[in-house]
């Protein structure tokens, strides 16, 4: 420890401990030289020896390389400044990534304690599910001695505030919620348990920050004030912090104490019923104990509860916990997908790092000259390899800064566009500073490497290093070209495919009766007269029932094995008039009879795979005694699945006990926007308790067919880029073989060679490694792109236009890579060229 | 081991011990420069001599080195080592 010390006073210290050490030496000499000695030595070696005692050699000689390096590197700018362009473009879009997976994944949420934070959901072997019964809920909270503190959130539809047109999202969460997060009220208080905890409390609300700008323009008055939400009076009691952090990424505009959902949906039963799986469950570990034990003791009371109240637990049910102080919980999925775009990402930095290689292995030769000095000089070949990695670590590191910089302006740019949660900045933190440097070092290594040993070994004659480069180069760019190209198909497909309805002129209104405790005989007369209402408006053409309205926010979805056949099955229950309202055609066959028992039927992707080449009318469908038969056949109708192509529905008839769950399908003669005050004046009229969600179904197909749209935007980019470093590269290499072997060319030309020939001649070894590098990135592409299915709606994975189009890209750059230096050697001035030696 | 048994008794500049080894060796040792000095600056860092400012012979200003604790424990190490391999020599070279 001490020498240490030593060590690093003397590095600091040593101009001056440097000339005392000379002055010493020299007055050593006077005094040999006094007593006749004169045994000089040589006096630099001899320091140079002292100085070595004190270790610090290879620090000098790093140094001395770093700043060769930069004297090297400013020399050719040209060369810089594509390099440093290419590896920032390589090295920035990892880093894009790397963050974004990052922020979503790996950062703790800015609350108390994230890393003791757990997401509860139910799993089964066969099921399941992430939302539990309240019951439950307040279950495993009493009983769990592992678990110091449970919360619970309950999504509702959008509730009306006042008297406004526009619905607000809304929460319901256990007074706890807050506290635990240990969340500050920016004004007032918020929601905690000493006060919100009875449901005969005075009600409150709490707004979040950014719904307080907007609807209540920031004015802290509203304090204390009392607004009405789906008509009942509620206090408004605080405000959010602008950089509030919620739990699993919700962001609601209000929050209400979990005890008082009855009072706003009148009726409801969600807190006492065991069988209403809606609330979604936070616990946090008790100090000390880890997440297992946790799981133990949960399933350990998931059995008793089971003995307790069977209907509430599945069987073999367990509480599985996910970490939950994170933006997103992972799914298993998403680790999938995050790593394919890993691996894409880090295609783009091999192109890169390709393209890099072979830029520095042409100028190897042209340093030749100086390195053969160096080594004539007497310099190791271990020396001048060690000099060429900092050269190539020195350019890395420019580049990674240059890319980090590019990664978080993109970061920034997306969480703006995006409207991430405030508390999200794109400043790098320490994780992704380690990725960044990470990056640099693989980098350096994979462009550097192979040179500098090639270099020092001064084997650069050899051309198959530089063919091996350009092979990976194309191999690299296939796919990533292919991919880019399968996307777009993909995307294109998904926007212009016609889902089979007529969105365009559809309202949905959904009244939730089931949740306001309306029994099914209510129901029946409830919808009875709200449809005939609706009927009787001059806009409205016409008015159907079903229970998963279009885009709706419930999916049901099964993968089922019938007759050996895989299919991907959309049930839905809807009314006779269904098809009629939502302009899907009866191909043959009949609606049903209102309430026509086991009856079904089936779009027309289904009868075809289920019998093929058959009538599909009056075949049988489900297992069980009773099985339904197949009374007609509809045009495919992807109501919730808008780019499946491979869903296939299958409606049956609403019956009695279906009415508390239906939604109301309006089809409007005219624009829809102008029918939903009308509705909503209906719907008040008639049962005033209830207040139904409208939604405009145009609206949302546009919404996601957007979202669809941006993402055929970033795939283009992603393509885009790795077009240029395909092109910059080969364009690149290709030019360098040919300006090194100009004077051959010249003196070829001279001699009476077409010029053509002799082109064809100096490219020819680029041949080979050109078509093994599509062969292996077209084989590459069409292996890994199973991976892709399940982003590949409706498009094959051997889509053939997208890998015609992707190859002949590739072949176009490739052609016009070798064409551009061509013309270049085509126009050589002869005899000039010939004269310059 | 030489040097450090040398500024045992008193601190020396660096040409003083060499002189001086040579001198109490009846001529039998020198110590090159090349030697001591690389010799001095490992004494230095491993932290056994320290050096210090004073005035030479020839009223030139030069650095003294002398013992550190730590140095007296490595030299007592040392000769004590020396002795032993000595010995055992002796005695091989006497009776074997």
């Amino acid at each position: 420890m001490g020498e240490l010390l030593r060590r690093t006073r003397y590095l600091f210290n040593r101009r001056r401990l440097d000339a005392e050490l000379e002055s010493d030496m020299e007055f050593h000499r006077e005094m040999a030289a006094r007593a006749g000695r004169n045994n000089f030595g040589n006096t630099l070696r001899m320091r140079e020896r002292a100085q070595e005692a004190w270790g610090w050699t290879w620090l000098d000689r790093l140094v001395q390389d770093v700043r060769y390096g930069i004297r090297i590197l400013a020399r050719s700018p040209g060369f810089t400044a594509m390099a440093v362009l290419v590896l920032a473009i390589g090295i920035g879009v990892n880093v894009a990534a790397f963050s974004l997976f990052d922020m979503v994944a790996l950062k703790p949420l800015p609350v108390r304690d994230p890393d003791l934070i757990l997401r509860l959901e139910r799993r089964s072997p066969n099921a399941y599910t992430s939302e539990m019964a309240y019951p439950s809920f307040a279950f495993y909270r009493d009983h769990a001695k592992t678990l110091s503190a449970a919360m619970a959130v309950l999504g509702v539809p959008p509730m009306q505030i006042d008297d406004d047109l526009q619905p607000t999202s809304a929460s319901f969460v256990t007074p706890n919620y807050f506290p635990e997060l240990g969340t500050q009220a920016a004004y007032g208080r918020l929601i905690d348990s000493a006060r919100d905890d009875s449901a005969t409390a005075p009600p409150t609300v709490v707004l979040s920050y950014g719904f307080w700008q907007r609807r209540f323009g920031g004015d802290p008055s509203v304090i204390g004030r009392v607004i009405h939400l789906s008509k009942k009076p509620v206090t408004i009691i605080g405000i959010t912090p602008f950089d509030f952090a919620s739990l699993g990424g919700q962001r609601p505009d209000i929050w209400m104490p979990m005890v008082q959902q009855p009072y706003f949906i009148e009726g409801s039963k969600v807190l006492t019923d065991w069988n209403d799986s809606s609330v979604r469950m936070w616990g946090k570990l008790a100090p000390g104990t880890p997440a297992k034990v946790a799981e133990q003791e949960l399933r350990a009371l998931t059995d008793q509860l089971r003995k307790q109240h069977p209907e509430a637990v599945w069987d073999q049910e367990y509480l599985q916990s996910s970490p939950g102080g994170h933006m997103q919980v992972m799914q298993p999925e998403m680790y999938q997908v995050a790593a394919m775009v890993g691996v894409l990402t880090l295609l783009i930095l091999a192109v890169a790092c390709a393209n890099l290689g072979g830029l520095m292995l042409a100028r190897a030769v042209t340093r030749s000259h100086e390195i053969g000095i160096r080594i004539a000089i007497g310099a190791g070949r271990a020396r001048i390899f060690r000099q060429l990695c900092t050269e190539s670590l020195l350019l890395a590191t420019l580049g990674s800064v240059a890319g980090l910089a590019v990664g978080c302006a993109v970061i920034r740019i997306a969480i703006s566009k995006l409207d991430g949660p405030k508390w999200l900045s794109a400043t790098p933190d320490w994780r992704v500073l380690l990725f960044t440097v990470g990056m640099t070092v693989a980098a350096s290594l994979f462009f550097g490497l192979a040179p500098a040993l090639q270099i020092a070994r001064q084997r650069q004659q050899r051309t198959i290093a530089r063919q091996i480069l350009v092979g990976a180069q194309v191999a690299a760019s296939c796919v990533l070209l292919i991919v880019a190209a399968l996307l777009l198909r993909a995307t294109q497909h998904a926007l212009y495919t016609d889902p089979g309805f007529g969105y365009q002129q559809l309202v949905s209104v959904d009244p939730q009766l089931g949740h306001h405790g309306y029994t099914p005989a209510a129901s029946r007369a409830y919808l009875d007269q709200i449809q005939s209402r609706l009927q009787a408006l001059p806009g409205v053409t016409s008015v159907s029932l079903v229970k998963l309205p279009p885009l709706g926010h419930a999916v049901s979805r099964a993968r089922r094995e019938i007759n050996g056949h895989a299919l991907l099955m959309y049930p839905n229950w809807v009314e006779p008039g269904f098809f009629k309202t939502m302009n899907i055609p009866l191909l043959t066959g009949r609606t049903f009879y209102p309430a026509e028992k086991n009856a079904v039927i089936v779009s027309e992707s289904m009868a075809r795979q289920q019998w093929p080449g058959k009538n599909p009318l009056d075949q049988k469908l489900g297992d069980g005694d009773t099985k339904d038969t197949v009374v007609g056949v509809v045009g495919d109708a992807h109501i919730n699945a808008l780019s499946d192509d491979d869903a296939t529905e299958q409606y049956w008839a609403a019956q009695q006990d279906d009415m508390p769950g239906m939604t109301v399908m309006v089809r409007a003669g005219g624009e829809p926007g102008s029918l939903s005050p009308t509705i909503k004046a209906i719907s008040e009229n008639l049962a005033p308790t209830v207040l139904p969600e409208i939604r405009q179904i145009k609206l949302l197909y546009h919404e996601n067919v957007s979202q669809i749209e941006q993402v055929a935007g970033v795939v283009s980019l992603i393509g885009i880029v790795a077009v240029l470093l395909a092109g910059i590269g080969i364009i690149g290499l290709v030019a360098f073989t040919v300006s090194q072997r100009t004077k051959e060319i010249a003196i070829r030309i001279a001699l009476g060679a077409k010029p053509a020939a002799v082109l064809s001649a100096v490219l020819r070894q680029f041949r080979w490694p050109v078509v093994v590098g599509l062969v292996v990135g077209a084989g590459s592409a069409a292996a890994a792109s199973r991976l892709l299915r399940v982003a590949l709606y409706g498009v094959s994975n051997l889509d053939p236009a997208g890998y015609a189009g992707a190859i002949g890209v590739l072949m176009a750059i490739v052609i016009i890579a070798a064409l551009l230096p061509a013309r270049r050697a085509l126009r050589l001035d002869l005899a000039r060229t010939l004269h310059y030696d | 081991m030489l040097i450090l048994r040398v500024l045992q008794t008193n601190s020396l500049h660096g040409y003083a011990i060499a002189q001086r080894i040579h001198l109490l060796s009846s001529e039998v040792l020198a110590v090159e420069e090349g030697l001591l000095y690389p010799t001095l600056q490992k004494m230095l860092l491993k932290g056994w001599v320290t050096a210090e400012w004073g005035i030479s012979e020839t009223n030139r200003k030069v650095r003294f080195y002398r013992l550190t604790p730590e140095g007296r424990a490595h030299l007592k190490a040392e000769v004590a080592g020396f002795d032993r391999v000595t010995q055992a020599i002796q005695e091989i070279l006497r009776t074997a």
